[in-house]
């Protein structure tokens, strides 16, 4: 259906077409505020304009959906969609308990910690690990023996895992990204496989993975960001690059801040920026279900007559991210704290950096600590 | 914006050879190019040898690890060892002076640094060399800052901005050229303080030992977080008893222990190798 046959006022009907929307499919996915602004009339005469639109589709297609907001959905549904959420391990066990399974999809992790903690260890994780998105409950549930047998008939592994995985995205602005060891993760991570393979299928040994570490690195897009301009526009074209990959399920920034310290007199103009950014990541997050991961370096914060560390770049971005992830030294040994989530508890955990990637210390004995 | 794709950016990055095999063999081939590295001990531990050393290195053919590149090192620390460099390139093998190849600038202040990395475009793109420039050494960051900076909230914030221009910049740079960075900075000591901060751990060794005292990176933490890779040398004495002499009474001697110790780099653990320095320049040494 056109727009030139939609009950609406000549007058709108001309503004709509000279700014360009011609069939009702332009206007499907377009805010009334959006339209209202673009075509220069009040907000209530786009409401109704999108209305006889959506009208219009409803008479096109039969099963159109009644709500003129698109997308709501009940608290109920989105209890089940969370259920069938996929989350993204860290194959460090501890961690993954205390992140309810791992690094969750349709959410924003930001992950902090200063220099050589680990954060870069646990980007290259994601982005490889998420190529094994669908082993990664074979993974979370090692030591579980009944557990592993009834997922050896629920997965139903397929024969290839080749095709399943998801692909990742990096975007390096800090120059620390290292193909070699990223290369030795990948290596691990199919070695582990291999065995979790043998484990399941002794019966049949027909089936034998034929994965390459070349291909996990082949499965991640490497963006390289020399400023904060490029940062800001490659956040921007991150929507428009992920609806043409859809199989995206990871967007890691290492890091988001780096760029952000330095240059920006005007500190109202930075927050804004960040917002606007975290705003559209979230968006990203939600609208391809992908997990979204931002490293962030420390700082010294000075209040009440002393410094302290805190993730950098201030307050209002702390708002920015859903979960946040603090890495630090207790001693000799690497922990993580969960300092922010909606729905975990503030608990922190044991990891240990190694020529594999990041796992369990060695000896663990029940080490996680809830607050 | 395209990705890159990994597998087109060759099985590792591209590195730098020290010199010497053992050395090369703890920090996975050499200096990492497109990235920082930062070098960090207290004075008279062989920073400025072993970036002269660098220098020459960056010098040779690929096949002997080196870049086949010129380089240009920005000093701060006066003067120039112009005698140790000419010392240190008759071990090098060459048809030509090296010393051709080797471009230096003196630096005054932070600000002075930042224009000339600026200015450093046409060198890098149309070096006056026949090589062209892969290798940047500035030697040392610290001595630029800690001259200008008092120690206020106002002067440290002015100062950490300009640590990130100034490494986004050398980062750019490092990318856009592949060019392999290398920084050196002084230590400060280490102070047992009230609010623990001086005290925060970066990188993996809990402490830093040089001379038998405690030590850390001088500049602090915003630095630390403009730097890819930081190795440490330490230097310490230690008594060497006399062999065959049990009584106990017998000579003692002791000897100066030189260590390389990498304190954090994307792509490396942690290692510690024991090196000397000798007429021929800085070498490790398996024990």
């Amino acid at each position: 259906m056109e727009v030139s046959r939609l009950p609406i006022s000549a007058s709108q009907r001309g503004k709509l077409v000279s700014a360009g929307y011609s069939s009702l499919s332009s206007l499907s996915s377009i805010s009334p505020s959006h339209l209202a602004t673009e075509l220069k009339i009040s907000e209530n005469e786009a409401l109704e304009i999108l209305k006889a639109a959506s009208h219009g589709c409803r008479l096109d297609s039969f099963e159109g959906s009644h709500a003129i907001v698109n997308g709501a959905q009940t608290a109920w549904e989105m209890l089940q969609d969370e259920d069938m959420l996929t989350r993204i391990t860290t194959s460090c066990t501890d961690l993954d308990n205390i992140l309810g399974g791992g690094i969750s999809c349709k959410e924003v992790t930001e992950i902090g910690g200063v220099p050589g903690i680990g954060k870069t260890q646990l980007g290259y994780l994601f982005a490889i690990l998420d190529f094994c998105i669908n082993l990664e409950l074979l993974l979370l549930l090692r030591g579980n023996r009944n557990y592993r047998i009834q997922l050896a008939v629920n997965v139903q592994i397929p024969a290839d895992y080749g095709g399943l995985g998801g692909k990742a995205i990096y975007i390096d602005t800090e120059g620390s990204f290292m193909v070699e060891r990223a290369m030795q993760i990948a290596e691990a991570c199919i070695k582990d496989m291999l065995e979790y393979d043998g484990l399941l299928r002794k019966d049949s040994q027909t089936r034998h993975l034929k994965m390459q570490p070349k291909e996990l690195l082949g499965n991640i897009f490497y963006f390289r960001i020399c400023s904060y301009t490029e940062q800001i526009a490659m956040i921007n074209f991150l929507e428009k690059f992920v609806s043409e990959h859809r199989d995206v399920k990871v967007v890691i920034i290492d890091s988001i801040t780096l760029h952000f310290r330095q240059d920006f007199d005007d500190m109202a103009l930075r927050t804004r920026v960040l917002s606007g950014m975290a705003l559209k990541l979230m968006k990203l997050a939600k609208t391809f279900s992908l997990a979204v991961v931002l490293l962030n370096q420390v700082t010294t914060k000075y209040s009440e007559g002393s410094f302290h560390l805190s993730l950098a770049l201030g307050d209002s971005w702390s708002h920015a991210c859903t979960n946040r992830v603090i890495l630090y030294w207790n001693g000799n040994e690497r922990y993580a704290y969960i300092d922010k989530s909606p729905s975990l508890r503030s608990a922190s955990a044991p990891y240990s950096v190694t020529a594999k990637g990041i796992r369990s210390l060695a000896s663990n004995s029940k080490r996680i600590k809830m607050m | 914006m395209r990705p890159e794709n990994l597998l087109e950016l060759g099985a590792t990055t591209q590195k730098l050879t020290l010199g010497c095999p053992i050395l090369d063999r703890h920090l996975g081939g050499g200096i990492p190019c497109s990235s920082i590295t930062e070098l960090f001990s207290e004075s008279g531990c062989g920073k400025t040898q072993l970036c002269l050393q660098l220098l020459l290195s960056a010098q040779l053919p690929a096949s002997a690890g080196g870049l086949s590149a010129a380089s240009l090192y920005l000093h701060s620390e006066f003067p120039f060892p112009s005698r140790r460099l000419n010392q240190l390139s008759h071990s090098f093998s060459g048809s030509h002076d090296p010393s051709d190849n080797i471009f230096v600038q003196p630096l005054h202040s932070a600000h002075e640094l930042f224009d000339v990395l600026l200015k450093l475009n046409p060198l890098l793109t149309n070096p006056p060399s026949y090589l062209p420039v892969k290798l940047i050494v500035i030697d040392s960051i610290a001595a630029l800052f800690r001259s200008e900076y008092d120690n206020n909230p106002a002067d440290l914030k002015r100062r950490s901005s300009l640590f990130f221009k100034i490494s986004c910049k050398l980062k750019t740079l490092a990318k856009r050229f592949s060019l392999a960075v290398v920084v050196t900075n002084q230590v400060v000591d280490f102070v047992e303080s009230g609010d623990g901060l001086n005290g925060v751990r970066i990188g993996n060794l809990e402490c830093l030992v040089s001379s038998g005292r405690r030590v850390g990176p001088a500049l602090g933490l915003s630095w630390a977080n403009c730097v890819n890779s930081r190795l440490f040398l330490s230097r310490n004495e230690e008594i060497v008893g006399e062999e065959g002499d049990d009584g106990g009474s017998g000579v003692v001697s002791s000897r100066t222990k030189r260590q390389l110790h990498v304190v954090f780099a994307p792509h490396l653990p942690y290692s510690c190798c024991e090196f000397v320095i000798v007429k021929e320049g800085v070498f490790g040494v398996d024990r």
